[in-house]
């Protein structure tokens, strides 16, 4: 039985920060407790627990642009945030987890703005059959969360840039995403912003639960505590070293000769690779594999491995080597 | 031997007095809807009675799998990676780790008595 209601919206947009205070919440909520926090991620592309991050994001590309690559705790497909999406999470017990209540703040919340959502499926809101919230869940022991997206008003090129991978011969074990045909409220209401939203949330949140919503203040929460579990959010093994191991095989052809490279990688390393080619420097071939082995799977590392490897001694011809390289930089910086 | 069950919802067939089998129960694969992934520990983990040991992630939720006894993971069950469906089409057969060297048990319910513990939740 809810007995007191308890909101946080936070002005932080970094978004390894904002799981930190979302899994503190989690961790830290009452008996009788339920919070709703409020938050949004700046450029940030967000997959579920179980899934190959290459595969569901062009992980070099959200990179290079500034973006950010985040593992959420609980499971499903990958999605993209902006400060067009507002973010919310609620935190309960086992006992005081309700599904279709916490679901129904989102739905009068929407409501309250004029706009007719309905629940459809398992995990998704939808207007007008298109989904602008995608829902996910969490259980910790007796702790749960319910979380979810709302878009207000997406940059759509940006998230079709980030996350259609398509083109890559990926195979791999991990949780694959669905595609949604997908809106932002800001269609349905051309004045939406963040603030309406935030408001209608509060105000639905005392509605749904007949309680009055108090405000958490932010500055009481214990920051270390916090920046320890944003540590475990924004480190690399969290990040890549996932162990779901998978296989990538690119194919090129370049004058010089055909090339297939299969990949094993795991953990975010590459455990095994064959290096096939019909070009005429064989030893030149087998150096190079040599030089990738072992290596972090992203284009940064395996492109100074090809820069840096040492070929002298396999072909003479200084000039083939140096176009092998570079055929070789730009067909890791194309697949990877 | 036949299996035991624990309140949180795992099986266990103990192979001998200190070796076991431990799977998901039948209302724990129902309660979770279809498994699409399993996170599985590694043979030679210590594993601690009452304490997560593996999660497994459904369409409706990501869930911790509790340990039932204390041990060390002598054998996991590789195939239930590639096809975590199994766990939901037979969850008796679909065994998660074995595990040996048991010091310690969490309370254990005999099959009738797990029963009439679900049938009251």
């Amino acid at each position: 039985m809810i007995k007191e209601i308890l909101w946080l919206k936070t002005e932080n947009t970094y978004p390894y920060k904002n799981l930190a205070m979302e899994e503190y919440l989690t961790m830290n909520v009452k008996d009788g407790q339920c919070i709703m926090y409020l938050w949004q991620n700046r450029h940030t592309v967000v997959i579920g627990k179980n899934q190959n991050c290459w595969k569901e994001c062009k992980v070099t590309k959200l990179e290079e642009d500034g973006g950010y690559l985040v593992r959420r705790l609980s499971g499903g497909g990958a999605v993209y945030h902006d400060l067009g999406n507002l973010n919310f999470t609620f935190c309960v017990k086992e006992e005081d987890y309700n599904l279709d209540k916490q679901l129904s703040v989102i739905l009068e919340a929407a409501k309250l703005l004029g706009i007719k959502a309905e629940k459809t499926g398992r995990n998704d809101i939808t207007v007008q059959g298109r989904k602008f919230s995608g829902n996910a869940f969490l259980k910790i022991g007796k702790q749960c969360y319910h979380h979810g997206t709302i878009m207000l008003n997406v940059n759509g090129s940006d998230m079709a840039k980030y996350l259609n991978v398509d083109m890559k011969k990926l195979q791999s074990n991990g949780v694959d995403s669905v595609a949604s045909r997908v809106a932002s409220l800001i269609e349905f209401r051309p004045d939406i912003s963040v603030a309406m939203m935030e408001a209608s949330l509060i105000k639905s949140f005392s509605q749904v639960y007949g309680l009055t919503a108090k405000k958490i203040s932010e500055e009481k929460l214990p920051a270390e505590e916090i920046s320890k579990l944003q540590e475990k959010f924004q480190s690399w093994d969290w990040k890549y070293g996932k162990k779901i191991p998978f296989n990538h095989e690119i194919c090129e052809r370049f004058p010089w000769g055909d090339i297939q490279i299969q990949l094993k990688v795991n953990g975010g390393i590459i455990e095994d690779i064959n290096f096939f080619s019909d070009a005429m420097e064989q030893d030149v071939i087998t150096l190079i594999k040599g030089a990738l082995s072992g290596r972090e799977y992203n284009a940064p590392a395996l492109i100074d491995a090809v820069v840096n490897a040492k070929l002298e001694a396999a072909s003479e011809n200084a000039s083939l080597i140096s176009n092998i390289k570079r055929d070789l930089v730009s067909c890791i910086a194309h697949n990877i | 031997m036949a299996k035991l069950f624990s309140k949180s919802h795992e099986w266990v067939e103990m192979t001998d007095e200190t070796t076991a089998v431990i799977g998901l129960t039948d209302y724990a694969q129902k309660e979770l809807g279809g498994l699409v992934f399993v996170n599985l520990p590694e043979e030679g983990d210590d594993i601690t009675a009452g304490e997560t040991f593996a999660d497994v992630e459904s369409v409706k939720a990501v869930s911790d799998v509790i340990s039932p006894v204390t041990g060390v993971v002598s054998e996991v069950n590789e195939e239930l990676l590639d096809a975590p469906e199994s766990i939901n089409e037979a969850p008796y057969e679909a065994w998660f780790v074995k595990v040996s060297d048991i010091t310690e048990k969490e309370e254990l319910l005999t099959e009738e008595e797990y029963d009439a513990f679900v049938a009251a939740l």
